[in-house]
């Protein structure tokens, strides 16, 4: 309902009644006739939406404006000193600031916006003009920004809901939550320290082909600073995978966010929160684990997924040693397993560290009844490092899932030591020699994840160090493609019990498991050998027992 | 009755020594590798006594160099190869003597003395176990001991499993090697005469030419051996 006062109105009124030049009405004549309404403040519109929308104009504001010269109805054209609709239906406040908007490309058309500041096209087609230089107040840009820091400069728009449209039809939102942005650990940092390339002469205009292409893109603000990271996270499988197109794969704001990048030293819960968006299967066990119950409580150095397995160097787990991470914390591990893993008569961290090589920290801090298996990893030894699948791939001259059927060349289901050897024979025919090099681990990653306590650890040598345990009754052969995808390839049991495997698994010895049975034979025929000497000696002696009695006899006559 | 003192102190306290920490590093270590077929002890405590008697054996050994060395006397292991035709002449009558002699009550071709104890086939076994095989079996052992702490050496052998391997070989060749050992030493006058000598360092010689048993052929002769093949055991 408009509130008109009878007063103003009847003076608008009689101004308008008698004839007056066009000219004339314009400038400041047209703008103290205008304001002789809209002056009072409480000149409001109530909208469709039941919105209020002010209708007063701070004349003296209004003057010293660009705008000034041109009156008001240089931009309200369908008023008139002949014509002021009194009813207008306005739906919205939006509708209203659209509406205003438009009427600015009259004059600054998308052309010369884009000459000047080619952000102001892509702006002016949202229609929010007013959002950025409001209504009656409009300053040239020289004016507007003299004086103004940088931040405040860049939040003029971006405090505002606006988005940026992909060539996928995506939209991101540009707002930035000025608070947070405060409160963040940038939060002293000038717009531009990150954003180079902008300033407050210069918006350039990206387009990006989607939203992940933009958060790829934008990744590169971060390494100007954080090399360190940078050059971590370039050998991280999560870099691999996204190089590879998995979109999935995290850059810096996945876990970091943007405008909000939290100090992760006061911010502990983005080594987990992060890592939850896409491994929240392992959260559970994590949290029921020793270590998320220890973070839970708040303790200081309790550890966080990012802890064990790198913030920003992620690795396969299965082909490199999660347990440099455990080794971050547990310094002295080493140590501390001396005190009952041990060798006499001279107790050496070495003896301990053996153990750290061939197992898992998982393989016996984990619960007792988790799976376990061997893996065997294939390592390339000009490099020192896992022969990637691919490599095996090209030469078996075969695609990645007709490894199996390569390497199992007698189709029984299970890799034997025979064809171990074969393939270490191939690789080694072209140029690639290698070794097998066993791991012992939880087969399952949740299990991984649930550590237990101290106490509940394996000291049971046997748990290993036996023929019959578990850990080798299920052996695969593991190898990760560049990607970092997994590949496990069933083997026999046995296979490290072979003669065929001592020189491809020269390196890996379990003792008491991966005994060669072909000794143990050698061993008994040696014994039943070493037997059969004195019991077949004894025997011929004591057949041949009458012939030294006649020659003692002989001899005796002599005597 | 003539004795010769052909057995020092310090040669029998390494041979005994020797003798039981060989038996149990040969049931330790097949306990080690066949706790499913029988359980003396537990599998820790079969490594605990293992590596314990390794370096008990190989300070032994070092009694038994150093005393070789020191005094000597290491040449009585040491084959006459400047006579490389009568070695073999008297090494090949030597084993017809085991084959064929000893039954037929022949006299042993070999009389020990303290300078001449071994008989051909022993002085070249024995050279091999003594300068090679136990040398051999006590770095592998070292190996296995602690794989991390001599890892350059374990990799310019191969790897670790390759030390194994030959540990085993060894261990295979020195249980088939003590039962024949200790059968040879009941060659004795009496079954009893080498192995009282080895304990008592004094070896009695029977009659002109030790004949004064069914099995005394000359002098503890061939069988004055099998103590020294205790030496080496």
């Amino acid at each position: 309902m408009n509130k008109i006062r009878i007063v103003p109105f009847l003076l608008f009124v009689a101004v308008f009644i008698f004839p007056v030049g066009s000219n004339a009405a314009k400038g400041a004549e047209e703008v103290d006739l205008c304001l002789a309404c809209h002056a009072d403040k409480t000149l409001t519109k109530k909208l469709m939406n039941k919105e209020i929308l002010p209708l007063y104009v701070d004349g003296n504001e209004f003057k010293r404006s660009v705008h000034a010269k041109i009156g008001c109805t240089g931009c309200h054209t369908d008023i008139s000193l002949d014509n002021h609709p009194i009813v207008k239906k306005i739906k919205s406040r939006k509708e209203y600031s659209l509406s205003r908007s438009k009427q600015c490309t009259v004059c600054h058309t998308d052309e010369q916006m884009r000459q000047r500041l080619p952000i102001h096209s892509s702006l002016a087609a949202k229609g929010t003009c007013v959002e950025c230089h409001g209504f009656h107040a409009v300053q040239s840009s020289a004016v507007q920004k003299t004086g103004v820091p940088e931040n405040q400069y860049c939040m003029t728009c971006h405090s505002r809901q606006l988005a940026m449209r992909m060539r996928s039809g995506e939209t991101v939102s540009v707002l930035v939550n000025e608070s947070a942005l405060r409160n963040s650990v940038h939060g002293r940092l000038k717009c531009t320290e990150c954003h180079a390339g902008f300033s407050m002469t210069q918006h350039p205009m990206k387009v990006y082909s989607d939203k992940r292409a933009y958060s790829i893109e934008k990744a590169e603000y971060c390494w100007k600073c954080h090399e360190d990271a940078y050059r971590d996270y370039e050998s991280s499988i999560h870099l691999d995978v996204l190089k590879k197109g998995n979109i999935k794969a995290p850059t810096c704001t996945d876990c970091h966010g943007d405008h909000t990048v939290a100090s992760t030293k006061k911010n502990r819960d983005i080594g987990i929160t992060s890592c939850n968006k896409c491994h929240g299967d392992m959260n559970s066990s994590y949290e029921a684990s020793m270590h998320g119950k220890a973070f839970r409580k708040g303790v200081e150095n309790a550890p966080s997924c990012a802890s064990c397995h790198g913030a920003h160097r992620v690795e396969s787990t299965l082909t490199t040693g999660i347990k440099t991470g455990c080794l971050t914390c547990h310094k002295d591990a080493a140590r501390a397993h001396n005190t009952w893993l041990k060798n006499p008569p001279i107790t050496l961290p070495s003896f301990a560290e053996l153990h750290f090589e061939g197992a898992s920290c998982a393989a016996c801090h984990s619960a007792p009844g988790a799976a376990r298996a061997v893996y065997l990893s294939i390592f390339d030894r000009k490099s020192g490092k896992p022969l990637p699948e691919e490599a095996l791939v090209a030469a078996l001259e075969t695609d990645s899932e007709g490894l199996m059927e390569k390497i199992d060349t007698n189709a029984d289901g299970g890799i034997d030591a025979k064809e171990i050897w074969d393939l270490f024979a191939l690789l080694r025919k072209k140029n690639t020699p290698t070794v097998f090099l066993g791991t012992m681990d939880v087969t399952n990653s949740k299990d991984a994840h649930l550590i237990g306590a101290k106490s509940e650890a394996a000291k049971d040598c046997e748990r290993c160090h036996h023929p019959e345990a578990a850990f080798f009754q299920d052996i695969f052969l593991v190898m990760k493609n560049t990607e970092g995808k997994t590949t496990l390839l069933r083997a026999k049991g046995d296979v490290l019990n072979s003669i065929y495997s001592i020189i491809p698994a020269r390196t890996f010895y379990v003792l008491g498991s991966t005994s060669i049975t072909l000794f143990d034979i050698l061993f008994v025929v040696a014994l039943i050998g070493g037997i059969a000497v004195p019991i077949g000696h004894i025997t011929l002696r004591i057949i041949t027992s009458p012939l030294r009695s006649l020659r003692r006899m002989g001899k005796g006559g002599k005597h | 009755m003539t004795r010769i003192y052909l057995h020092p102190l310090p040669i029998r306290i390494w041979h005994w020594v020797n003798a039981l920490g060989f038996i149990i590093l040969i049931v330790t270590g097949a306990q080690m590798r066949y706790p499913h077929y029988f359980k003396l002890m537990s599998f820790e405590w079969a490594v605990k006594i293992h590596s314990w008697l390794g370096f008990i054996l190989l300070a032994n050994y070092c009694i038994w160099l150093f005393y070789y060395l020191g005094t000597r006397k290491i040449k009585i292991y040491i084959p006459p190869l400047h006579h490389p035709v009568a070695f073999a002449k008297k090494a090949l009558r030597q084993a017809k003597f085991y084959g064929f002699g000893i039954m037929v009550g022949d006299e042993n071709p070999h009389h020990p003395m303290p300078d001449d104890k071994f008989n051909p086939m022993q002085q070249v076994s024995y050279l091999m176990i003594m300068a090679a095989l136990i040398p051999v079996q006590i770095i592998t052992g070292l190996f296995l001991w602690d794989p991390k702490l001599f890892g350059p050496a374990v990799n310019v052998i191969g790897g670790i499993q390759i030390a194994s391997m030959i540990h085993v070989f060894l261990w295979i060749f020195f249980s088939a090697f003590i039962i024949v050992h200790f059968y040879l030493a009941t060659l004795g006058h009496t079954p009893m005469a080498h192995i009282i000598a080895m304990f008592k360092g004094y070896e009695e010689l029977h009659g002109e030419h030790g004949h004064s048993h069914d099995e005394g052929h000359g002098h503890g002769g061939g069988h004055s051996h099998p103590k020294e093949h205790g030496h080496s055991a």
